[in-house]
Parts: structure tokens; C-alpha cells; sequence
């Protein structure tokens, strides 16, 4: 770096980044990698069957092997701690939120439920104890069909409500029943009338974004200082409240800590989970260590089961290929429901009020039924419930387009919402942006002309090509507006910046990094503030013992949240140095007289007037005499960013495919996004999320797919079996660029990547439709496997023929 | 996730001490190639072996020699030698194909083609490609007996072969190859280089103007193992490589003498078609191979 | 039950004595304590984060007991950096944004390191190929392939 790059210039630079170093020399911190004097191991016996009453559990056997030191099943553990739900992580919906604990009582409600556990001092003793725990079940019926689940005389699969029905509402309309009628009745006359109506059943399947490393937990006790837990976390601050709450220990007593580095999360490990409320109980139980790291098995069976939905929906539309109003019957599948903040609904609710995407579409009839199941509970997958909407949305889009002989993109764009801020019929707010833009340049760098005549070409020749497109207008963080209603907390962003006596600047924030690169990027906005190198920043995040509260590190909220909260609490300590500054030199200067440049601060009215950052730094901090009147000592602020209003970014993915027809196998030719992320702080980091999504997006959209088989067995538990794509599966992401800065944020950044792979089911599906179309095929359901497609190509020959 | 207790491990130099070691080992020893089946099974405590007979440094049966009678590639050889193997291109391609795809790189530096016969998995490349090829097993008892199968009679049912207990696969062994011979193999599954929904090993030999004159054809990936089809060898007999409806017709005729299953993966039409459209790609280059020889 | 075992770990000896069911990546992680290797299978075998090399061939350590290792030399992610400098891949990885979240990054960084010794000038497809033993969640691949042909260019 030249002298002359320090200072401004840090916005947008691609920075490498600087957790590289420990995570290419093996040298990262993980779950697994902590280890604690006499430290004991759980290990989970779980259920073998999805629904059956548990008649006996003889744990005696393990009991007396050698190193085990103990085993609890369900029965015991919810005489020892209180039962979820716990207000803390129940969103102010009105839902139905199941009573349960970390290990089944009385019946198991899934393939893979704990039934009991086992602690003992080896790892691969407390396996040999897990294999000789005798549970008795009794069969009982398996509600596996979310539709028939629906049915009132369907078995129950929670005995405490009086059907299945976990969530039930309209998204569209008000609040009140009667307004929502009156909606229904305005929108279905819209129906009556217009010139185009398209109505499919979409059905998306299960699927989710499983990250490489596992879920963990290792829990210590302390008699006078309490628990001490590291948990693989995206809100080591909920998580920490939630503990107190249900192992009943004093808040103050209670420390989460986010290991500093962990392997992914993606959504998988936002919620309050059941497992780590036995961990820690089981810690304090035994006055020892304990831990637990998931296996994969474990993982693929229980968490990261997202995106089952079916969507019964229509368009109406007038012949120029504009959209009149979108009426949408949405079912899910949300499992047992059994899963802290998120229980299994809140996926398929966002997804509903996200359905619309980024279209003008003011006429909206959008309902939703969540049903419990024998299935894993769903839980959260970067494209929060908007995965599957976005699937039927851009898929019924691109069908209205050929229905009416248009360009796909064409009708897209006509339809897209130009003047901001806008809100959607579902009450969603996009505050800014240029849509039309990222769409455009999209098209054109795509070259969608020069592609429609290499198609017209290959079409002669007998070969199927084809291009689809898929839009997005993702949540870009939530503001508290909305998640203080959806998920029962804040949704400020929050950081502390303390500088210290020679000049550097310590971070430290509520949150955790995934492999989101925050210690990069969060040096970047403050070298960018301070005018000091990156290399003089430190961050840390994720202990609550010494970080303002966070909301955790969830849908995309850095880029907009976090960010500004540093931003803030720098531009607030700079302000003091200022003043100082001012006071020291005797000139009366304002704060904006002063530029932080270089390490230096210099009035701007005469340059010779400077000191550096450092020097001043270690004035104010260990020499705080002569003060200005009223001036208190320290460099070192609390931010706390709040949104006028929730934030979006928008993006615009393209695929080109060729399908060969013969087999309905295809092979993605070319996969382009276009982006809008505001202003860019690390152009790599965020590119980086980019290609990252768009390939899970591939991935779900072909290979990943949980089985359940007709009693409920879960058959896709190994990465054997539940496939993820490999390097050889999939093409080189392009990422093109269309910003439009946010004028919200203090940098005009956006938060990006929770909602990336959302486009990638549309652009894909209407790609192979697109190549498809001489043989009148269509994609509704996904995955997209070749076996599917070839099936479709013989249907349609065979009605042909 | 982890194994059951082991109660011993042992290392042989030689056949012999192999042979002494897993009869010593008792009823539930095991040997141990490469362990890429064996490692799962074990993990997944599908099997408790109490002793484990590591075969790594039994030099004598590593490695690909050639004689006048044939090839001899030994139970130790690694797929990533097969893959590399000069000596096994064109007659014998086949088993190039197919160990050049199993699983990744790393498991092809461990996994044996005496690993995959003796486990004989539902769905692998090997043993398919080995009846493809009309390669035999050499087989070594307790009491020194060597045997040799063909691999029709060798390989069974998924994971069921004609090895007794305590009896070790030494080598496969290939006849010289007849002049104008070529075979192939190819797999499809989900993802790259995934076990195979449908593998299709074919050979043949031609005459001096292409006509086939002897064929074999094999599949992996259906429900009863590797298995090869009478009824395609017939239609391919006598067939020439640009006769591709006739050869179409050959795998037909397989698609409709096997038992097809379906799965998760593909239902029975489509593992059908699948027979068909490798079976038609993969004879096309053991056609070529016969011609050209490499 | 248990074995007397020597395992070289990047040129340091361990001499243990171990049960005979230790999976080697245990070992190195557990009895080395050398954590940068990582586990990401029960017992399938796919993901490749806990790929190692032995005798300078790289293979998935989760599917190794500690006992077949014996006498043998372990080369794991730490042993990467020769007196304190960085391998070309590390340092190409952190050029072009090849990780994320970091959690495949060491057993990919011990496939392609050998794998480059067997191709020292790969195309775009053969390097995605060597990469199938290696699934990584984070990146979509895209980066880490450019990282490793720009490592190769560099070894040149
Ligand atoms: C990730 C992954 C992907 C894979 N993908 C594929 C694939 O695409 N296609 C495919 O075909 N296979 C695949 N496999 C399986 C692989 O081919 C195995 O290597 C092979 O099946 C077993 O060979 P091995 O040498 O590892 O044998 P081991 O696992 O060591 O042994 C297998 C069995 O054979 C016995 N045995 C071994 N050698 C002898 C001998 N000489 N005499 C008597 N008995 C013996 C053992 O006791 C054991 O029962 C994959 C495996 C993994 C882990
Ligand atoms: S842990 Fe996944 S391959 Fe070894
Ligand atoms: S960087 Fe996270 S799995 Fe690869």
C-alpha cells in the first residue's frame, strides 16, 4: 500500500481479507477445536421412527458401561428444566407454538427427534453407550402430506391444538376479516375481467442450505460465575436470554460466546435450538465441561430442511403483459414446529409477504396455511421462504410473457416498481433502488438479442437452447418495525469503537461472522472513517460478556446494519477528537474543519495545524488534562443504527441451458447475475456472496432434496445421499454490477447476500422452459432433475403424437 | 460416527502371513485394502470387524504385469494407477473408464479394484467393468489353494461374492487381448463422478472390417448388481459401429431382460433410457477402441 | 485394543499408544492437536474437509484409522507455510477470495497442493474436477478455481 491509498479510499477497495491468514494455516478457531480440562461428551440417542409413542426407555445398560457418567431421556430432563416455548423466542405472530424439550416426552413427532442422551468421558465410549439404549415405541399413524395434514379428521401431530393448522392468514388486505373479504371480493372481479388469466400449482420441495461445518456446543459451570457456553450461533444475544430464561439462571449469570470462527451458517444457525439447552443444563447438572458437536447425520435429519411449499397461483394480466393482480394459495410443510424464534412458519410467512418481488402489482390476494408434519421441523435457509415464492412468481411471470407472445424480460420489466419508497400489497417496504436498471444491464450484458438469434440458429439444428431470467428484491436487514413483531427483538444495528492510547481502534460488536468476512469489512469502514490503515483496526464479536446487545447476524443485515453502527460510533468519537483537536490548537474550528487523512488529523483552514491520529489519541486517553469544559475523558462509543425504514437490494439472475431432449438432462451454459448492493464496501467479500449463493441456489434447485419415504424414514442423511453440487457440477458465476446507492444508510451501503439464491430457481426453470418451449414443455414443480424433464418431454410427445 | 472397539490390528508382509492373519483373526476378521468401503461400514458400525488385516504392505499383489498368457493386475492396485495404466487402454479401457471416475481424487489414491470386487456394492464401477471385460479373480485359501473364477461366477448379489472366509483375491487376470478388441464404460449419476444410477461397460472385438464378432455388455447400478445381458451381447454380434439403430436395439433388448428398480434417483423408465443412451455412447467408443487400439 | 503406533506429522514424530478403532483424523486433531484439519461427514466420506496427505498423496482422513498410518507421513495444513513463508496457494487463496468461511479451505489446500505437483498447468475443467472430493458451501467454487490456477501460473 502507498501512503497516498491510506485515508479515504478504503470504501470499495478489494481489500484481501484479513481473517485469511489463520484460516489457510490452520489456525481458525472452531466449535470443534475447543477444548476443556476435563471436558465430557454428549451424544444423542435420536428417534428411529418419525411418529410413535415411546412406551419404555431402558437406559440401564449404557448406564453401566465403563466412562459413561450419565443418561437422561426426556421424562426426567423436563422435571429438571422448564419446557420451550419461552416468551423470548416466540414472535408476536399469532401461531401455534408447541410445548417441548430437548428430548421427546411421551411421543416422537419425527425421524431423527432426541429421545435421550448420554455423557461420558470419550467420544466414541458415549457412541458404544448410545448403541445400548432400549426404546420401546408404538407406532403411530405418519402425517407426512401437508395437504391431507390440513384435513380436519387428520391424525394430530400435537395433541394439545385441534388440528394440524400451525399458522393460518392473509397477507393481503388489513387486518380486519371484513377488509380482507372486501380485498378478495375487488381482487376476484379484476380476475373476472381481465384478458389473461394464468393459474398453476407450483410446488417446491424441501431443501436447504447446509453449511460445512456442523452445528456444536461446549458448555462449562461455574458455581459463582454460572454457565460460560460456546455455541455455534448467529445471535449469541438470544441465544444467552433464551438459556436464562429456560434453565432458570440469572441473566447476568449467563455467557454466550460464538466460537470466532465458524464454518457457514447461512440461516441454519440462527434459531434457538434444543440441543444446546441440554448441553448447558447437562454442564451445570454434572458441575462439569461438556460438549457437543453434531454429526452430519444429525444435521441433515434435524435442521437446514427449508423451502417446502405449494403455491396455487394466478396472474391476471392485460394483453400488453401487464399485471393486474396476483392471487396465491400457499401451503407449507413446517414440520413438528418445534424450533425457538423461527418454528417452522416464519420461513413460509416472509416468503409470502416477499411473494411480489420487486413488481407493481397493488392488486394482491395472497393466503397462507402452515401445517405441522412428521418431518423436521423447517428451518432457515439464506432465501428466507422467498426461495419457493420466487420459483412461482418468476416462473408464472415468464409463462404470462409466452402466453402472450412476449419477451419474458419484457413483461418483467414493464411490471417492475420504478418510484420509491414503495410497499407492497403484503405491507413490505422498498425503500430505494433502480430495478429497471439492474435489469437492463443485465439483458445487455447477456446479450438476450444475439442469444435469441444463436437459439433460432440451434432450434434448426435440432438443439434445445434456451434463457431464463429471475428477479429479486431481497431484504437487505430488518428494521426493528419489523422484526420486533416477527421475531420478539430489535433489529438495530450495534457496534462498539474504543480507541485506544497509540492510535488503534478495537471493534467489538453482538454478532458473529460465518465466514462473512466482518473483520475486513468492518476495518475497511473504520481505516475509511478514521483515515488510519486497516491494519490498525481490530474486531471481535460474539461474546455477550463484552459487546452491546446484536439481533444476530442474520439476513444480510452487516452491509446495512452493522456497518452504519460503526460508521456512526467512529464519525461520533471523531466529532470528540475534533473538539479537542480544536481546543488544543486554540482555533475555533467546527468538527467538519477537521480531516482524518493519513493517520493525521488536519484543520482544513490551515493545513500547517496537524497532529496524528495517534498523538492525539494518546492526549486525550492518557493525558486528560486541560479538557474542554465538559469534555469527559476516553475515545470510545456505543452506536446503535436504526433504519428510517427496512432496507432491500435488488437482483436480476440470468441462465442460458442447453437440454438435451433425449435424456432431459442440461447443462448450464452461462449463469450471470446483475446487482444492486448500494454502495460497495469490499467488492471481492460482496462478489464472493454473490457467486456463493448462486451456486447453493444451483445446487438446491437440482440435486439437494430431503426424502421422507412412506413412513416417514428419512432416507437423504449422508452427503451421499443428500447431494450438494461439486465444484464439476456447476459453471463460473458472472457478477455484473448496477448500483444505485442507498441514501438510508451513512455510507449508502446495502446489506446482500441472505436473499441470493432466490432468483436462481426462476432464472433456471424458465431457461430449460425457454428450451423447451418447441416441444411444449413446462416446468412447475422442482427439483429440476433431468429423470423429471425427461418425463415432461415424453408427456408432451405422447399428447402430440 | 465412530467404530466399535477393535480388539487387533495386524499388518502382513506376504499372502502367506495375510492368510495366517485373518484365520488367526477369528470369525470376525476382516482385511482391510483401501478402506473406502470398509471405512464407511465400519463408521456406520454396519460391521464391528475384532480384527483388522491391513493389506498395505503385501507388495506381491500391488501392481499391473503382463506375461504372454495376459494382464495381471494386482487385488493392491489402486484406482489411480488403473487410471494412468498404458497397458490397459483400448481392449481393456474400460476399467481405465471407470477407475478414472470413481468417487474424487482422494479416494482413488486409496480405493483397490480387490476392495471394490470383494465388497461388490450395489452400485460400483468395477465390478461391472470387470464382467464388461471378462476378467477372472485369482483367489488364495487357508490351506495355500489358489482358484480361479470368472468374474460372472465370482460376483454376486450387492455385496455377496463367491470369496469363502479367509480366502484372499490376489489378482485379476486378463487374457491378451485379441487383436481389434476395444471396451469402454461410462456412468451417469447426479452429480460428477457420483456412483453410478446406471453404468454401462461394453467390449468388443471386430473384424478386419469392422463387423463385431464377440461382445460383452454390463451394467451397474441395478438392483440385483452387476450384471450382464445376453440379449444385447446377441443384437450386438454381428453389428457394425455406425449402425446405431441396431445397437439402440441391443440395449433395448437389456433394458427389457433385466430387473430395472427405481429409486430416489431415477424411476425404472428412466434408468431404462439411461441403459440405452450410455450403452449407444459407450459402444460407439469401444467400437473406436477396437479400431484404433488405444 | 491398543497399538503402539509412530506417525510422522509434518516431519514431527509421534510416537502414541492408541485403540486400534482412532480414526487418524482424530488423531491429528485430538492427539496432535492439530485442529486445522476438519470433519464435515458421519461416516460417508464426501465432503473432503479432512483431507491430509500421506506420503504426499492426498487422501480424506476420516476414512483412515490412526493404526494404517503408522510408520507413514502425515502432511496436514499447518505443515504448508515452510519457515514462515506462505505456500502459493495460501497466498493466491487470500489474493482471489478463495474462502469464506475457511472450513473446507485446509483439506482443499492439501488436495490441490498435490494435485498441481501431478498437473502443474491445469485447465478451468481440470481443476474443477480435482476439486469433486472437496465440497465447499460458501464460495461457489469460482474463486478457488482461479486461486489454484493462479498458484500453478506462479509455481511455474
Ligand atoms: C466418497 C466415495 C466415493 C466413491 N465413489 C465410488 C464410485 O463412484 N464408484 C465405485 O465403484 N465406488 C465408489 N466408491 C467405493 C470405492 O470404490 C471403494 O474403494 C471400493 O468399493 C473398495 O475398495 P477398497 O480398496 O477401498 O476396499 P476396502 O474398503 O478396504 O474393502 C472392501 C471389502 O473388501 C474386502 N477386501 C479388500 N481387499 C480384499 C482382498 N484382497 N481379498 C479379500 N477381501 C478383500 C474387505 O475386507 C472389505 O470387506 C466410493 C467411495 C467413497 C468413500
Ligand atoms: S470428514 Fe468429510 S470426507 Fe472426511
Ligand atoms: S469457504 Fe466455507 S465451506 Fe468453503
Amino acid at each position: 500500500m502507498t501512503d497516498t491509498e491510506a485515508g479515504k479510499g478504503w470504501l470499495g477497495r478489494k481489500l484481501k481479507r484479513k481473517e485469511d491468514y489463520r484460516l489457510t494455516t490452520g489456525k481458525g478457531n472452531f466449535i470443534g477445536d475447543i477444548q476443556l480440562p476435563g471436558m465430557l461428551h454428549l451424544v444423542f440417542v435420536r428417534s428411529l421412527h418419525a411418529h410413535a409413542k415411546i412406551v419404555n426407555i431402558d437406559t440401564s445398560a449404557a448406564e453401566e458401561l465403563k466412562g459413561v457418567v450419565a443418561v437422561i431421556a426426556g421424562k426426567q430432563l423436563a422435571e429438571e428444566i422448564l419446557l420451550m416455548p419461552q416468551p423470548i423466542v416466540v414472535p408476536n405472530i399469532p401461531a401455534n407454538h408447541p410445548t417441548f424439550g430437548p428430548l421427546a416426552i411421551g411421543k416422537v413427532k419425527f425421524h431423527g427427534e432426541p429421545v435421550a442422551a448420554i455423557v461420558a468421558r470419550d467420544k466414541y465410549v458415549a457412541e458404544d453407550a448410545a448403541e445400548l439404549v432400549m426404546v420401546d415405541y408404538e407406532m403411530l399413524p405418519y402425517v407426512g402430506d401437508m395437504e391431507a395434514a390440513l384435513a380436519p379428521d387428520a391424525t394430530r401431530v400435537h395433541e394439545q391444538f385441534d388440528d394440524n393448522i400451525q399458522y393460518e392468514s392473509s397477507l393481503t388486505g388489513g387486518e380486519e376479516i371484513a377488509d380482507q373479504e372486501a380485498n378478495d371480493v375487488r381482487v376476484a372481479k379484476i380476475f373476472e375481467e381481465a384478458d389473461l388469466v394464468v393459474k398453476r400449482r407450483y410446488r417446491c420441495h424441501r431443501c436447504g442450505v447446509t453449511p460445512m461445518e456442523p452445528r456444536g456446543v461446549v458448555a462449562d459451570w461455574d458455581h459463582a460465575e454460572g454457565l460460560s457456553a460456546w455455541i455455534t450461533t448467529q445471535r449469541p444475544h438470544i441465544d444467552r436470554l433464551a438459556l436464562s430464561d429456560i434453565l432458570s439462571i440469572p441473566a447476568e449469570q449467563v455467557r454466550v460466546m460464538a466460537p470466532r470462527d465458524q464454518g457457514g451458517a447461512f440461516g441454519t444457525k440462527a434459531p434457538f435450538y434444543r440441543e444446546p439447552i441440554l448441553i448447558c443444563h447437562m454442564a451445570r447438572k454434572l458441575g462439569r465441561p461438556v460438549r457437543w458437536i453434531e454429526s452430519r447425520e444429525e444435521h441433515l435429519m434435524s435442521i437446514s430442511q427449508e423451502r417446502d411449499q405449494i403455491h396455487d397461483l394466478e396472474i391476471a394480466a392485460r394483453s400488453d403483459g401487464r399485471i393486474l393482480a396476483l392471487r396465491d394459495r400457499i401451503i407449507a410443510d413446517g414440520g413438528d414446529g418445534c424450533e425457538g424464534v423461527y418454528w417452522g412458519y416464519l420461513m413460509p410467512f416472509l416468503g409470502a409477504v416477499l411473494l411480489p418481488s420487486g413488481y407493481d402489482i397493488p392488486n394482491c390476494d395472497i393466503k397462507l396455511k402452515v401445517a405441522f408434519t412428521n418431518k423436521a421441523v423447517l428451518s432457515p435457509a439464506r432465501s428466507f421462504g422467498s426461495y419457493p415464492a420466487r420459483f412461482a412468481m418468476e416462473r408464472a411471470m415468464h409463462t404470462v410473457a409466452r402466453e402472450l407472445g412476449l419477451e419474458p424480460t419484457a413483461v418483467q420489466r414493464m411490471n417492475l416498481v420504478t418510484e420509491f419508497p414503495y410497499t407492497t400489497a403484503t405491507g413490505f417496504n422498498y425503500d430505494s433502488g433502480n430495478f429497471i436498471k439492474v435489469l437492463d444491464n443485465l439483458v445487455e450484458k447477456i446479450d438476450l438479442t444475439g442469444f435469441r438469434r444463436e437459439q433460432e440458429e440451434a432450434r434448426k439444428q435440432g438443439r434445445y437452447l434456451g434463457i431464463g431470467f429471475g428477479l429479486g428484491a431481497e431484504a437487505s436487514g430488518m428494521a426493528s418495525e419489523v422484526l420486533v413483531q416477527m421475531e420478539n427483538q430489535p433489529g438495530y444495528g450495534a457496534a462498539m469503537v474504543r480507541v485506544d492510547p497509540r492510535g488503534k481502534v478495537q471493534v467489538c460488536d453482538g454478532d458473529c461472522s460465518q465466514g462473512q468476512g466482518h473483520e475486513t469489512t468492518v476495518a475497511q469502514v473504520v481505516a475509511h472513517e478514521m483515515g488510519i490503515s486497516p491494519d490498525d483496526v481490530k474486531h471481535s464479536q460474539g461474546d455477550t460478556d463484552n459487546t452491546p446487545f446484536g439481533c444476530g447476524t442474520i439476513g444480510a443485515r452487516a452491509g446495512s446494519y452493522k456497518l452504519s453502527a460503526v460508521a456512526q460510533a467512529c464519525r461520533h468519537i471523531k466529532e470528540k477528537m475534533s473538539r479537542i483537536a480544536a481546543h488544543d490548537f486554540s482555533v475555533s474550528a467546527k468538527p467538519e474543519d477537521f480531516d482524518f487523512i493519513d493517520g493525521e488529523i488536519i484543520y482544513r483552514k490551515d493545513t500547517n495545524i496537524r497532529t496524528t491520529f495517534a498523538e492525539l489519541a494518546y492526549r486525550i486517553v492518557m493525558t486528560p488534562l486541560d479538557l474542554p469544559e465538559g469534555e469527559e475523558a476516553g475515545l470510545e462509543h456505543t452506536a446503535y443504527f436504526e433504519a428510517a425504514m427496512p432496507m432491500i437490494c435488488f437482483a436480476a439472475h440470468a441462465a442460458i441451458v442447453e437440454v438435451d431432449a433425449t435424456t432431459g438432462q442440461f447443462e448450464i451454459k452461462r449463469y450471470m447475475t446483475s446487482e444492486d448492493m448500494g454502495r460497495v464496501i469490499n467488492p471481492q467479500i460482496v462478489d464472493g456472496q454473490i457467486t456463493g449463493g448462486v451456486v447453493q441456489g444451483i445446487s438446491n434447485c437440482i440435486f439437494e432434496e430431503f426424502v421422507y419415504d412412506d413412513t416417514g424414514q428419512q432416507l437423504t442423511s449422508t452427503l451421499e445421499n443428500y447431494k450438494l453440487a461439486t465444484a464439476a457440477d456447476v459453471p463460473h458465476v458472472e457478477v455484473t454490477h448496477a448500483p444505485t446507492p442507498c441514501p438510508y444508510t451513512p455510507l449508502g451501503s446495502r446489506g446482500i447476500g441472505e436473499g441470493v439464491p432466490g432468483p436462481v430457481p426462476g432464472a433456471l426453470s424458465n431457461a430449460v422452459t425457454d428450451a423447451l418451449e418447441p416441444l411444449g414443455v413446462e416446468i412447475t414443480e422442482l427439483p429440476l432433475r433431468p429423470n423429471v424433464i425427461w418425463k415432461l418431454i415424453q408427456q408432451n410427445r405422447q399428447a402430440a403424437e | 460416527m465412530y467404530p466399535s472397539v477393535i480388539d487387533n490390528y495386524v499388518r502382513p508382509k506376504s499372502v502367506d502371513e495375510a492368510i495366517a492373519a485373518i484365520v488367526d483373526g477369528g470369525e470376525d476378521a476382516m482385511f482391510i485394502a483401501g478402506g473406502m468401503s470398509l471405512m464407511q461400514a465400519i463408521k456406520s458400525r454396519l460391521v464391528s470387524p475384532s480384527c483388522l488385516v491391513d493389506l498395505q504392505d503385501v507388495s506381491e499383489i500391488k501392481g499391473i504385469s503382463s506375461d504372454d498368457t495376459g494382464l495381471r493386475i494386482g487385488a493392491m492396485t489402486r484406482y489411480r494407477e488403473m487410471a494412468n495404466a498404458d497397458k490397459l487402454r483400448g481392449a481393456y479401457g474400460a476399467l481405465v473408464d471407470a477407475a478414472a471416475h470413481v468417487g474424487d481424487r482422494q479416494v482413488r489414491n486409496r480405493g483397490t479394484i480387490g476392495g471394490s470386487l470383494c465388497w461388490n456394492y450395489i452400485a460400483a464401477c468395477t465390478p461391472a467393468a470387470c464382467l464388461g471385460i471378462g476378467a477372472s479373480v485369482e483367489l488364495v485359501s487357508r490351506t495355500g489353494a489358489k482358484r480361479t473364477l470368472v468374474a460372472d461366477d465370482f460376483l454376486g448379489s450387492p455385496l455377496e461374492t463367491a470369496r469363502e472366509d479367509n480366502e484372499i483375491l490376489v489378482a485379476v487376470t486378463l487374457p491378451t487381448p485379441e487383436p481389434n478388441t476395444g471396451s469402454a464404460y461410462k456412468k451417469w449419476g447426479l452429480v460428477a463422478d457420483a456412483l453410478p444410477v446406471v453404468g454401462v461397460a461394453v467390449l468388443v472385438q471386430t473384424d478386419a472390417a469392422g463387423i463385431c464378432l464377440r461382445a460383452r455388455v454390463a451394467f451397474s447400478g441395478l438392483g440385483d448388481g452387476p450384471c450382464r445381458s445376453a440379449a444385447a451381447e446377441q443384437v450386438l454380434i454381428g453389428a457394425r459401429a455406425d449402425e446405431t439403430s441396431k445397437i439402440g436395439e441391443a440395449f433395448e433388448a437389456a433394458a427389457a431382460e433385466l430387473e430395472v428398480q427405481a429409486d430416489m434417483w431415477a424411476d425404472e423408465d428412466y434408468r431404462r433410457l439411461l441403459m440405452r443412451e450410455l450403452g449407444k455412447e459407450v459402444t460407439a467408443t469401444a467400437f473406436n477402441r477396437a479400431e484404433t487400439g488405444s | 485394543m491398543y497399538k503402539d503406533v509412530t506417525i510422522t506429522i509434518n516431519g514431527e514424530e509421534y510416537q502414541e499408544h492408541i485403540p486400534v478403532r482412532l480414526l487418524l483424523v482424530d488423531f491429528i486433531r485430538d492427539v496432535a492437536g492439530l485442529t486445522g484439519t476438519h470433519v464435515g461427514c458421519t461416516y460417508e466420506g464426501v465432503c473432503g474437509a479432512c483431507t491430509i496427505q500421506i506420503d504426499s498423496e492426498a487422501v480424506k482422513s476420516c476414512l483412515m484409522l490412526a493404526v494404517q498410518a503408522d510408520g507413514h507421513e502425515v502432511a496436514t495444513v499447518e505443515g504448508l507455510a515452510q519457515d514462515g513463508k506462505l505456500h502459493p496457494l495460501q497466498e493466491e487463496f487470500n489474493e482471489h477470495h478463495a474462502l469464506q468461511c475457511g472450513y473446507c479451505t485446509p483439506g482443499i489446500l492439501m488436495n490441490a497442493e498435490e494435485f498441481l505437483k501431478e498437473n502443474p498447468d491445469p485447465s478451468e475443467d481440470e481443476i474443477r474436477e480435482a476439486l469433486i472430493g472437496n465440497l465447499c458451501r460458501c464460495t461457489g467454487y469460482v474463486n478457488i478455481v482461479t486461486a489454484i490456477k493462479s498458484a500453478a501460473e506462479k509455481m511455474a
